[in-house]
């Protein structure tokens, strides 16, 4: 792992000097001060908010100099509120589900990314729940479909089933509201876009606890609004945030956890549907935060993380296709960034030295006061102020 | 069945030059780890359909290892041996199916975090062949050319932005007559320098005659591999849908998709083109999103004749792809009749021409190579070769024709 570490080291260079580039232009003029903190004691009834950048995505066609115009509202609206990790090394499988399977269980899991299992280990919404004696709908997830219907709860074999956070697939959500409504539903098919993994792969069906009814019910949403919304909508990813509003002000959840995915399309080859990708996720993580600094119950109170689960094969492992897989494992794939925000969080800080994907569990419960005895990694002092 | 166990009978059913190459060199699979012979005989089993450079390559390796004395071997040998397998792989029919064999070692490596081991086990043994087996340089320099943007407009994305600081760009290239003009030099290096899959010609749509014409090209378009394309996807249809709950597991769909044959897409041919057909059929079946982007297909097709055929002539043109849909829909739908994205299809036939010039620069004789890039029918072009300077910009008026004669 000499060499994975070296290249992690590389790789946060090139994203320091980036972001000094940006700085000395201008852009974001106060992107490397240091700021006080805005609030050196934890808010009561603090939220978290996870965003996972998914499903994969480089540094050339983001952080590097040629990718910045892939990301502005990262660059100018976010990062200069950020704390700014330029180095997350994911030790793990390189597949979606499994890895943000892991990152939410704070261990490297081993399952076969295209089963239909749950996580081995805890994740942290058991720990949450279990730890602060919180109720059910405290912890979301909204992930797409292929396969993430099992990330909410582990199999159980070593915490107690039932602590789980409640999982919502906007795109099987959909799929149920258009067999109700009279809408025209070959105008939003590309709403239900799916598992861009193995393209001729169907991922097994999907059991879910929750069915349509009783979840439109819950988000106090008719089928033909929900319907009808999702028609002004470009893609799966838009659908997510569109259903994490509506969870915000219904629940108001203490822990949300949100997988963006559309850029996935990278599987396809299409380099321009990719990049689209990107700059999709880059405008939503934006939104997100933007719904956050707006919402009575969430602004002033809530950290938003944001990483990806990892990148993708550099253009110059002889084994891949460049952008178009993670499949080689190679350490460019497997390096990545990470950036917090929020009250006790500080602004404008870039930190080099190098992360595990595994500590964002620990460091979720150090922040937000619950055990997570099985997690590996270590909590993140940078985030916890 | 071990390594050890291996008779000649054991390859029984492989076509007669693999079989034939197999038992010539059966001391030696005999004594290799179970991890690396699997690998081999995923070449071995394609011999028959090999091309001349694979089947060198091949051959050279087995006549190395049948040479190495037994000390020499068994310290080659012993990074793989000490990657442990599980007796359910051990078990498996790897002989008759290594293709199988080894989709079910790659996920056995991913569980076990085994991956990294191999990975670095693999590049030691790549580099003892490359260097005990250095490749011969090519008998003149390797020319690949890439055309991009037919049926594109302009555009404010940056082309060539990969490729400029390795070459020259042009900027005011009389675009007429152009596409004649490397057509005829394509076809000239082709009767000049005539070889067997040495020479190839790929097409994102439908092919441009005078060269799809000439038999002494190796011609592949997409608009003629959609038929076969959109065969594999009725094939899998029908497999998937005898699965419980109409699903079957990844590993499942894998091995059928490479079971497929020539005939079982429809591909038809001569005994002499067989290992045409039969790259074709790998390509629609191993690559992702070949079969519903055509801006994929050339990309990917590219990369795998060079990796494979390592032809001395690549001509690479990129046409246009369908817009992006639900894949259910690019699944089912004929991509030749719907609504093209020009726009994406000229960024990701830039992209394409990248990684093309990038697989060209993995092959023996890279650093005398030349490569070009031609944005179709309009004046901006970026040439690659050793007289030519890198990062430098060419604003003058220039034909096709002189371009050439600067790289060559």
């Amino acid at each position: 792992m000499d060499f994975l570490r070296q290249v992690a080291q590389q790789r946060a260079v090139t994203r320091r000097d980036f972001l000094r580039s940006v700085a000395m232009t201008g852009a974001a003029s106060q992107l490397l001060g240091f700021s006080p903190l805005h609030a050196a004691a934890m808010p009561q009834g603090q939220k978290t908010v996870v965003v996972t950048f998914g499903g994969g995505a480089r540094d050339e066609e983001t952080f590097a100099p040629e990718g910045q115009e892939n990301i502005p509202h990262l660059l100018n609206e976010l990062i200069p509120q950020a704390t700014f990790f330029t180095q997350v090394v994911n030790r793990g499988i390189l597949g979606h589900y499994v890895a943000t399977a892991s990152l939410a269980t704070g261990v490297y899991e081993r399952f076969d990314n295209f089963a239909d299992v749950a996580p081995k280990n805890p994740t942290v919404f058991e720990y949450f729940r279990k730890g602060l004696n919180r109720p059910a709908n405290d912890a979301w997830v909204i992930a797409p479909s292929n396969g993430f219907n099992r990330i909410g709860q582990s199999d159980g074999s070593l915490i107690v089933p039932g602590m789980g956070a409640q999982v919502i697939l906007p795109k099987h959500l959909l799929a149920s509201a258009l067999n109700k409504t009279s809408t025209a539903s070959a105008a939003m098919e590309f709403l239900l876009q799916d598992n861009y993994e193995d393209l001729l792969f169907t991922p097994p069906a999907v059991q879910n606890e929750l069915g349509t009814a009783k979840l439109t019910e819950m988000l106090h949403l008719s089928v033909d609004d929900f319907a009808h919304h999702a028609q002004t909508l470009s893609s799966a990813d838009e659908l997510s945030v569109y259903v994490m509003r509506q969870l915000m002000k219904q629940f108001a959840p203490s822990l949300l956890w949100i997988t963006l995915h559309d850029m996935d399309v990278a599987h396809t080859g299409a380099y321009s549907l990719y990049l689209e990708g990107i700059r999709r996720t880059d405008r939503l993580c934006a939104d997100i935060w933007q719904m956050i600094e707006t919402d009575p119950e969430y602004k002033g109170r809530t950290t938003m993380l944001i990483l990806p689960d990892f990148g993708r094969d550099s253009d110059f492992s002889a084994s891949g296709n460049g952008f178009q897989h993670h499949r080689t494992g190679d350490p460019l794939s497997r390096t990545t960034w990470m950036m917090a925000l929020g009250p006790h969080i500080r602004q404008n800080l870039t930190v080099d030295r190098p992360l595990d994907s595994l500590d964002l569990v620990p460091t979720l419960g150090a922040m937000m006061n619950f055990a997570t005895p099985s997690a590996k990694g270590k909590p993140i002092a940078e985030v916890l102020g | 069945m071990t390594p050890g166990n291996l008779q000649a009978e054991s390859f029984a059913a492989y076509p007669p030059q693999a079989r034939a190459l197999a038992i010539e060199h059966l001391n030696a699979l005999k004594r290799m780890p179970l991890i690396l012979l699997a690998a081999l005989l995923r070449q071995v089993i394609q011999y028959d359909w090999s091309f001349p450079a694979e089947r060198e390559q091949l051959v050279r390796q087995l006549n190395l290892l049948n040479q190495l004395d037994a000390a020499s071997f068994d310290s080659l040998m012993s990074p793989f041996a000490a990657i442990p397998l599980t007796s359910e792989l051990s078990k498996f029919d790897w002989v008759n199916h290594p293709q199988p064999f080894s989709e079910k070692l790659t996920a056995y490596l991913w569980e076990q975090h085994l991956s990294d081991n191999y990975h670095s086990v693999a590049q030691a043994y790549q580099q003892y062949l490359e260097k005990a087996l250095p490749q011969s340089q090519p008998v003149t320099p390797r020319w690949t050319i890439v055309v991009i943007g037919r049926g594109s407009q302009q555009t404010q994305y940056s082309l060539f932005r990969h490729l400029m600081p390795h070459g020259m760009l042009f900027t005011k290239l009389d675009p007429s007559g152009a596409l004649e003009t490397l057509s005829a030099a394509v076809t000239s290096r082709a009767q000049q320098h005539p070889l067997e899959y040495g020479h190839w010609y790929i097409d994102g749509g439908e092919p441009y005659s005078v060269a799809a014409e000439d038999p002494r090209l190796t011609t592949m378009s997409y608009a003629r591999l959609v038929p076969a394309a959109k065969r594999e996807f009725a094939l899998l249809k029908e497999f998937t849908s005898h699965g419980a709950n109409g699903s079957v597991g990844v590993e499942a769909v894998g091995s059928y998709i490479v079971g497929l044959s020539p005939e079982d897409l429809t591909l038809k041919g001569t005994a002499a083109d067989a290992p045409l057909r039969h790259f074709e059929v790998n390509l629609i079946t191993q690559g992702a999103g070949c079969q519903i982007f055509s801006t994929t297909f050339v990309q990917w097709a590219a990369r795998e004749c060079l990796h494979r055929a390592q032809p001395l002539t690549l001509f690479a043109r990129f046409s246009t792809r369908q817009g992006n849909a639900p894949m259910e829909q690019l699944l089912a739908r004929d991509p030749l009749q719907q609504p093209q994205d020009a726009e994406g299809s000229l960024i990701d036939a830039d992209m394409g021409a990248y990684y093309t010039w990038i697989n060209q620069s993995r092959l023996p004789g890279a650093d005398d190579s030349r490569f070009l890039v031609w944005f179709e029918d309009h004046n901006l072009a970026c040439a690659i070769a050793p007289a030519l300077s890198k990062g430098k910009t060419y604003t003058g008026a220039i034909t096709m024709r002189q371009v050439l004669e600067h790289m060559a």
